[in-house]
């Protein structure tokens, strides 16, 4: 059994473990059966955000090192952080209709910069898309990860500077509301997505590492060997004379 | 023989782009109109209601100057072929001397986009007035120059790329929210009378990041683009 599927099979079973402690977390007077919807929600933007940050650093070793291993690792970690992004954004939604009612607020700032986060990011995904040489891609969406990730603080604070609908920050402060047992299945479930976020990753990498070597392959094929005009001279001919 | 220094150098670049508008007028002649005919349409759009048109006239003319402003930022990369390029790297310029002259060109002119669209949206939206000019026009230079910043980078990014039409303004759009949002929030604190301190320093943070970030990667930028 290779390294991805194994990675695949304990985050699987992180989910599981995941699942059960929401399970049986207790419920949230007020909103009921759709507190657990929060266990994915919560997991996935807190991963978006750690995607993100390691696309920032990955970006800044890049333009410092011009190791291509940074390179696959920022743009792995953007396509794992766009699809927690775009999780976290259908899971508000999906819990916003019942308990806010409404799908969409637009006056809430977390999501507004969440939205926006992920589009900065589907760019970022489109540029990489558009250059074809290597190197040029490489230090462009270095660039880009790096003055992007300047939403994503942005995001996180968004609900303090703007009076807004969204939870403040509830888990990450000294008097934290939050009930031991529901800490414990956000946690837990933290945990598991950032087992997913690492499957995910090792596969990922794996896969740019090999178009990359599938690059080099087609350019190495297409490229003309110096001197291939030159033909080689007809020695027979010259012994006839 | 030594060259220009830095400023030098940038202020040559920007007496440059400034130039080059001088001679094509696009900012004047084509994007001031446009950014007022959308400021026509909105109300249109939306219908007569005064009430709400005076309400939303302040975030109108944030958007128009956010989605136009961009067209003045990209402006400059759009007349640069990849020779002009070559030629600034042959002369020795300074990449982050050239990121600064086009930062300071656009922010002049996005600033004559703002001057003349600011009192456009006050005739055709009456919003309500407000106190603190001096504030306001604070906003509106920090909202230039984080524009300026952000378009000149993702000129920077998107240069020389077939797709980089539609691809830069996906790139600035979203990255100019917080400027939107400190501009728009600064307005409604002056308009309620409460504190701009919260606002005003995340346009002072977002700027002078944009500003570090775009100085130190324009060297990269640079060999990116040959």
């Amino acid at each position: 059994m290779n390294r991805h599927r194994i990675l695949g099979l304990i985050a699987l079973a992180a989910v599981l473990v995941g699942f059960y402690f929401g399970g049986q977390a207790p419920l949230d007077q007020l909103q009921g059966d759709y507190t657990r919807i929060m266990y994915v929600h919560v997991p996935s933007a807190w991963l978006a955000y750690l995607s993100f940050l390691v696309t920032f650093a990955a970006s800044i070793l890049w333009l410092a090192r011009r190791k291509p291993v940074y390179d696959r690792i920022a743009e792995s970690s953007v396509s794992v952080g766009v699809f927690f992004t775009a999780l976290a954004l259908m899971t508000g939604m999906i819990w916003g209709y019942p308990v806010w009612g409404t799908f969409w607020d637009w006056g809430d700032a977390r999501m507004m910069t969440t939205a926006l986060m992920f589009f900065v990011y589907l760019g970022y995904l489109a540029l990489r898309r558009s250059i074809p040489d290597p190197a040029m891609r490489a230090t462009r969406s270095a660039v880009l990860g790096i003055v992007a990730f300047f939403l994503v603080p942005l995001s996180y604070v968004s609900v303090i500077i703007v009076r807004t609908l969204h939870q403040g920050i509830t888990v990450v402060r000294p008097d934290s509301p939050i009930d031991g047992e529901i800490l414990l299945a956000l946690l837990s479930n933290v945990g598991a997505f950032t087992v997913v976020y690492l499957a995910f990753m090792s596969v990922k990498t794996a896969i740019a590492r090999g178009e990359e070597q599938l690059e080099e392959q087609s350019a190495a094929a297409d490229a003309t060997p110096a001197g291939a005009a030159i033909t080689a001279p007809n020695l027979e001919k010259v012994r006839d004379v | 023989m030594s060259g220009p220094s830095f400023w030098g150098q940038a202020y040559e670049i920007g007496l440059k782009d400034l130039r080059v508008e001088g001679r094509t007028g696009e900012v004047l002649n084509i994007t001031i109109p446009f950014g007022a005919v959308a400021l026509l349409l909105i109300p249109l759009a939306i219908g007569t209601d005064r009430p709400l048109i005076a309400s939303i006239g302040p975030g109108m003319f944030w958007v128009v100057t956010l989605l136009f402003g961009m067209l003045v930022t990209f402006r400059q990369s759009a007349t640069e072929s990849s020779a002009n390029r070559e030629m600034m790297v042959l002369l020795g310029v300074d990449p982050a001397a050239q990121f600064a002259g086009r930062v300071v060109a656009s922010v002049l002119l996005l600033l004559v986009f703002e001057g003349v669209l600011a009192p456009a949206t006050i005739i055709l939206y009456n919003p309500d007035p407000v106190e603190g000019w001096a504030i306001l026009i604070l906003v509106l230079l920090l909202m230039a120059v984080g524009l300026a910043l952000i378009g000149t980078l993702a000129s920077g990014i998107t240069a020389g790329l077939r797709s980089r039409n539609t691809l830069a303004p996906l790139l600035v759009a979203p990255l100019a929210l917080p400027l939107l949002v400190g501009a728009s929030q600064t307005y409604e604190a002056l308009a309620q009378k409460s504190s701009i301190l919260t606002p005003i320093l995340l346009l002072l943070a977002v700027v002078l990041g944009l500003a570090v970030v775009g100085v130190l990667t324009a060297r990269f930028l640079e060999e990116a683009s040959r």
